[in-house]
């Protein structure tokens, strides 16, 4: 009988004090100045809405049965060789992201990621290992997109791309400039071998960064009551942090329904 | 003796907001590992781990505040008795989203790394760096003191803010059904339906 009375005790002032801290919770009020938003998030331009969203249906689904088993069983490997292909992959981008570094001014990073791709390029055999980052040459990316945004050119009207996902207009334009003008995959090309390599490598940086975003893309996609409306909105965000370089040293892919070209 | 009254005036400003982020960030740990060890404990069924993650976020976020803010235009227009009913489906749906996320993160561990506090919004950030294998996702939580405790007014995973990215999702959604809170609160509820059965299952 004692047990029974302290364990209803328990319960009771257990009970009594939750609903006193949720009603506390509903006592804080909250505006626009303790989110950052603006406008442009509520309403991203989006003209092309209807189009869009069939081709985010049709990613969707590729996603579901391909991407996202292939990016399931890549994050099967031993993770020594799951980083391995990440770090072959991302020192291949380096060239254009230091192209992209001076052309947006930032002397001081093209020089360190000139550094790190040199470091990475030998002693890292051929950028399979990441040396460079033990040695304080973080990683930085920038792109073509981001390089446009800095001088000034907007976001032009919401795209989505078949299979390379959520885009703008700007970046659309980054992107087929970074395929024009990456020597890697020029030079691929002039020795004939650009028809399998850079199909496969654009194939293989999409699957390493599905793989790093799975659980992200999982919970949105399962509880978001317009899917399609919360990739958009993350996708802004998301480019404007990478071009206000709001954290340059956290590289964390886009948590987005995409097949990222490099 | 100006510069002394200057200089001390500093010092315990910048002791004051030292404070406030250490005591947010011990906080926000604590709370952190009610819902991880939720989702780590093998004998609890499905249903009761979300109960238990449910009511953490319940007392924690700035729950009707976050709703509030992300109906946008719809809020002014909803009679009280809609507006209530949309809070309370709002309050399913955050611990949804974060439960989904939180359950994927289970199994990996995390480090709080970093904690400031922002005068000029009375916000505390805390950044936690959730580790795995390859590559490591930052959180950040943002905080936001009242009546001595702290709540949790938004969460950003890689620079993407959790309330923002609602906000924008709501309002194409709202737009659909004219603003019409009660037509939306059927949707709200339909989806929370539809993510609670695969949160269990």
């Amino acid at each position: 009988m004692q047990n029974i009375k302290k364990i209803l005790f328990l319960f009771l002032v257990l009970t009594f004090s939750t609903n006193l801290y949720a009603a506390a919770s509903d006592e804080v009020d909250t505006g626009s100045a303790d989110f950052e938003t603006t406008i442009v998030e509520d309403e991203v331009y989006d003209p092309l809405e209807p189009v869009n969203r069939a081709i985010f249906k049709f990613n969707n689904f590729a996603d579901k049965i391909v991407l996202e088993p292939v990016a399931k069983g890549y994050r099967k490997l031993p993770p020594p060789i799951q980083s391995g292909i990440g770090n072959f992959i991302g020192n291949l981008k380096m060239p254009l992201v230091i192209v992209n570094q001076f052309l947006q001014g930032q002397g001081k990073n093209a020089v360190e990621s000139t550094g790190r791709f040199l470091v990475n390029s030998t002693i890292g055999f051929f950028g399979i290992v990441d040396v460079a980052d033990r040695i304080g040459l973080e990683e930085k990316e920038e792109d073509f997109g981001q390089t446009l945004a800095t001088w000034g050119v907007g976001d032009g009207f919401y795209l989505v791309l078949p299979l390379f996902g959520p885009s703008n207009l700007r970046d659309t334009t980054g992107m087929v400039l970074t395929y024009a003008t990456d020597p890697i995959n020029l030079y691929a090309a002039s020795q004939g071998e650009g028809a399998w390599f850079i199909p496969l490598r654009t194939a293989t940086n999409a699957v390493d960064q599905r793989s790093q975003i799975i659980d992200e893309v999982n919970a949105l996609r399962n509880n978001s009551v317009d899917y399609y409306a919360a990739v958009r909105s993350s996708y802004y965000q998301n480019r404007k942090a990478a071009i206000d370089n709001t954290d340059d040293n956290v590289l964390t892919p886009v948590p987005l329904i995409t097949i990222e070209f490099d | 003796m100006k510069s002394i009254i200057v200089f001390s005036f500093f010092i315990s400003f910048l002791f004051n907001t030292s404070i406030f982020a250490n005591e947010a960030t011990n906080w926000l740990s604590q709370e952190i590992d009610i819902i991880l060890q939720a989702y780590k404990n093998q004998d609890l069924p499905n249903e009761n781990k979300f109960l238990m993650v449910e009511q953490t976020i319940n007392n924690n976020f700035a729950g009707a505040g976050i709703a509030k803010f992300v109906s946008g235009n719809a809020w002014n227009s909803a009679t009280k008795e809609t507006k209530k009913e949309y809070i309370k489906l709002f309050k399913r749906h955050l611990a949804l989203n974060i439960a989904s996320m939180m359950q994927g993160y289970s199994n990996q561990n995390y480090s709080l790394i970093n904690s400031r506090y922002d005068e000029s919004s009375k916000v505390t950030l805390v950044d936690m760096l959730i580790h795995s294998d390859n590559n490591d996702i930052q959180v950040t939580w943002r905080l936001k003191k009242s009546k001595e405790r702290f709540f949790v007014i938004d969460l950003l995973v890689a620079d993407i803010s959790l309330v923002v990215t609602k906000r924008s999702e709501f309002n194409s959604m709202l737009k659909t059904v004219e603003y019409d809170l009660i037509e939306f609160n059927k949707k709200l509820s339909n989806q929370n339906e539809i993510s609670y059965q695969k949160i269990i299952n």
